[in-house]
């Protein structure tokens, strides 16, 4: 039976590999239409690869369902001991198996929808490799059984998602949102890296040993290994504190929390699947399910850290989002809103109720920007919702499912029932783990009210911004009659993956996920502690606030109030708004709200100038002292050459012309005795016959 | 002693010798090619002269292979020679007036550097 499993698991981590390079590597002739096809077909059976191996999972019996792992040396680094390596392999534990159907199942869904949203695209197969290669990624991330695994597989994830932002990268958006990405992710996992080295540092080998069948993933094997060297969470020294802190930054960088947020918006520039995937199933996730493993081993000062960041990005979030007019910012907003409330799950203990609300959540969002990206499909690339309006008619389907949606994240219950959408199950353990956090909190000084009222005041904003948006969208009357006129629903291959995932949404509440990943938490809350009060160790918890909130808020009728707001405002379009934000005070946090609180800006100034100034400073060394020696070390070489050049020219040179004019002075001085005149010649001839003649009878005459 | 008659070799040398300063005058003077023929001709028979004169007065029959007719016989040759050596040369005239409507040997200078 494990075997069969971890065989399952593997090959749903390697087929979207292979078919991704299948893609890749294949010509355009032989494989353009049918790589959207292959992927497709293949993540399906990658799909299919988990399902089967969650239900031989749920097969056994209960007691004998312990985490199952496949460890496989990968650098053997016996310089830490026998035994250490870097491993690969494989992690099944339940929390794996809760998360590989979902991360499977969306991308599989994303997959046909992009068949129709990428339709006629140049690079058309190129997409599907990136999007399998992205998926393939991710489950990497999910299945790591080392430390070292989930990093790799962490930068992989950040690599493919700065290909898929950039996709079209012929135009300058995609090319600086895709940048922007990648260099927050890399700030993000700087701070990973120094977690990782601290430990490293202080723990050595152990850092590298890969999760046992015994004590489940890497971190609770680390936690062990901290126990057994007597360092208690409850009282931990400050290195691993600091530790838990650089590791979760990791998780701010991919999940895009309060201060690495500002490139999830910008990610919008990418083809609207990729959004859709991007803020559902695989990067967002990432960190928050890095939050969740690494949660064994954080210490109260971590989780008070990881709460107010969760808090921060959570509110402000929540205030962007309602003043937004691109459709997908809104939903962007929206996003890290929401991935704000799962890190303060993390931060507070509602270890369950966090990733339960990354599975219903991904459902949601995920089908909530297909829609979104289905009417920016048939309005011509128009995503100012304040050109919509109306298109509920022409749009059925797509209305529908945005309508489910909205429901789903704004947690809707029927008042005094258990039956309520996914969102609601979700959210409301975390503001349940977040109101008792707040108290344990404001008990020990510190502002725990504030835990408190986050998360209340932002489930009921919820609704209303996402209210705003479906009514802004599909309701009131068409504000840009030509869009309108050309609208159209979207083809099957778009319409059918919303309306799968809609189902889901309804359905990922009651589907037992939540049970599943409480088979996680056993072991994880054991060893995890979520806060002190001196004196006292409180425990971490789950859900012992459930009842209270049940009552006071989200089974209420606060939803029905906020969502019916949210829509009757904006029903006639942005009329009744407008005059609401030229109310002092209320102006104010508009104009900050719509400059993204001024981050870009901050950013600007704080990184990008002083880049320019120390740019310009190092120019300046380079120009006037690098340069300096450089241009002075040429001169002198120029002198020496010139003076070399003058040797040459006159001694060398000088002698060899001296022979030369001397061969030539000889040469006319005896041609002067040849003038080419015949009769000179003749007359020599026989002047100096005439002379021989003369001296041999001389001679003869001398001799005799 | 005929004074007709007793003509001996100083004669004959001082005739080929008058031949051949003649012929050495006329080639120092002549620019025109036709003229410095005739001059190397005249020097030519100045030789021969000089060959017949030396067979005629010089010559001792003191082996029995020996016919006596020696300077005859280069005699005969140079004046064969002078005939083969004046078809040639007039032919080279004939060229250099074709190409140059002259036939004075001053202008014959192309060859010069």
């Amino acid at each position: 039976m494990p075997h069969s499993i971890i065989t399952l698991m593997l090959i749903a981590l390697l087929a979207p590999l292979v078919s991704s390079t299948v893609c890749i590597l294949a010509t355009r002739r032989l494989l353009f239409k049918g790589a959207g096809y292959l992927t497709t077909a293949v993540m399906a059976g990658a799909l299919a690869c988990s399902i089967i191996a969650l239900f031989t999972w749920l097969g056994t019996p209960v007691d004998q369902r312990h985490a199952l792992v496949l460890n496989i040396p990968w650098i053997p680094l016996p310089g830490f001991g026998p035994g250490h390596a870097l491993y690969l392999g494989i992690l099944a534990d339940p929390l794996t198996m809760a998360m590989m159907p979902m991360v499977t199942g969306i991308s599989t869904l994303v997959h046909i929808y992009s068949i129709g949203y990428m339709h006629g695209d140049k690079r058309y197969n190129l997409f599907f490799a990136y999007l399998s290669l992205f998926t393939f990624s991710m489950l990497g991330i999910v299945l790591a059984n080392s430390v070292i695994m989930l990093f790799v597989f962490w930068e992989l994830v950040g690599l493919t998602s700065y290909l898929l932002i950039g996709f079209w990268f012929e135009k300058r958006g995609p090319q600086l949102a895709c940048k922007k990405a990648f260099v927050m992710n890399r700030i993000g996992d700087a701070g990973f890296l120094v977690g990782f080295g601290i430990l490293f540092y202080k723990l050595g080998g152990a850092m590298l040993l890969p999760a046992t069948a015994d004590s489940g993933s890497m971190f609770n094997v680390l936690a062990n290994v901290l126990a057994a060297e007597g360092h208690s969470l409850a009282n931990p020294p400050l290195w691993l504190t600091v530790a838990g802190i650089g590791l979760f930054f990791g998780a701010i960088g991919k999940s895009a929390q309060f201060p690495l947020h500002t490139w999830l918006p910008d990610a919008m520039e990418g083809p609207t699947p990729v959004s859709s995937i991007v803020h559902s199933a695989t990067m967002v996730a990432a960190g928050v399910y890095l939050t969740g493993r690494i949660y064994p081993i954080l210490t109260p000062g971590a989780h008070l850290f990881i709460s107010t960041i969760g808090l921060v990005t959570l509110v402000m979030a929540a205030f962007m989002a309602m003043v937004m007019t691109d459709i997908k910012r809104v939903l962007a907003y929206s996003t890290l809103s929401q991935l704000g409330y799962m890190v303060l799950g993390m931060g507070v203990g509602a270890w369950t109720f966090a990733l339960f609300h990354l599975i219903t959540h991904a459902f949601f969002k995920c089908c909530l920007f297909q829609c979104s990206g289905s009417v920016i499909h048939a309005a011509h690339h128009q995503q100012d919702m304040r050109h919509y309006g109306g298109l509920g008619k022409k749009m059925p389907i797509t209305m529908a499912c945005y309508a489910i949606c909205t429901l789903a994240i704004a947690g809707a219950s029927i008042p005094f029932t258990t039956i309520a959408m996914s969102g609601f199950f979700s959210k409301d353990g975390i503001i349940a783990g977040s109101i008792s956090y707040g108290d344990v909190m404001a008990h020990a000084g510190y502002l725990g009210k504030l835990f408190w009222l986050g998360p209340i005041v932002i489930a009921y904003v919820t609704p209303f911004y996402m209210g705003r948006s479906f009514a802004l969208t599909f309701l009131g009357k068409p504000r840009d009659q030509h869009l309108h006129d050309h609208a159209h629903e979207a083809p099957l291959a778009m319409w059918f993956p919303q309306v799968c995932l809609a189902i889901m949404a309804i359905a990922s509440g009651y589907l037992g996920w939540k049970t599943l990943i409480l088979g996680s938490e056993a072991p994880m809350l054991a060893q995890g502690v979520a806060a002190i009060i001196p004196g006292e160790v409180i425990e971490a918890h789950h859900s012992h606030g459930m009842h209270m909130t049940h009552a006071l808020l989200l089974s209420g009728f606060g939803w029905i109030i906020a969502l019916g707001a949210g829509i009757l405002m904006y029903v006639p379009g942005m009329a009744i708004s407008s005059r609401i934000v030229k109310i002092p005070g209320v102006n104010l946090l508009y104009t900050w709200a719509l400059n993204k609180f001024y981050f870009d800006a901050l950013y600007d100034v704080f990184t990008v100038s002083m880049g320019k100034f120390v740019a310009v400073v190092c120019a300046a060394v380079d120009k006037y002292l690098v340069d300096g020696l450089v241009n002075l070390a040429g001169s002198t070489v120029r002198e020496i050459a010139m003076l070399s050049g003058k040797v040459d020219k006159h001694i060398v040179d000088g002698g060899v012309n001296g022979v030369a004019a001397m061969a030539q002075g000889a040469g006319d001085m005896l041609r002067s005795t040849q003038p080419g005149k015949i009769r000179i010649y003749v007359l020599m001839f026989f002047s100096s016959a005439a002379l021989v003649t003369l001296l041999v009878v001389i001679s003869a005459i001398a001799l005799r | 002693m005929n004074p007709v008659f007793d003509i001996s070799l100083h004669h004959f040398l001082i005739v080929s010798f008058a031949l051949a300063g003649a012929g050495v005058a006329t080639i120092l003077t002549k620019r025109n090619a036709i003229g410095i023929l005739i001059g190397v001709e005249l020097l030519l028979n100045a030789a021969g002269v000089n060959f017949i004169a030396f067979n005629k007065f010089l010559w001792h029959n003191t082996t029995s292979t020996s016919t006596g007719l020696d300077g005859m016989v280069f005699t005969i040759f140079i004046i064969v020679v002078a005939a083969a050596e004046a078809a040639v040369a007039l032919a080279i005239f004939l060229n250099f007036y074709n190409n140059f409507s002259t036939v004075d040997v001053e202008k014959a200078d192309e060859l010069k550097g």
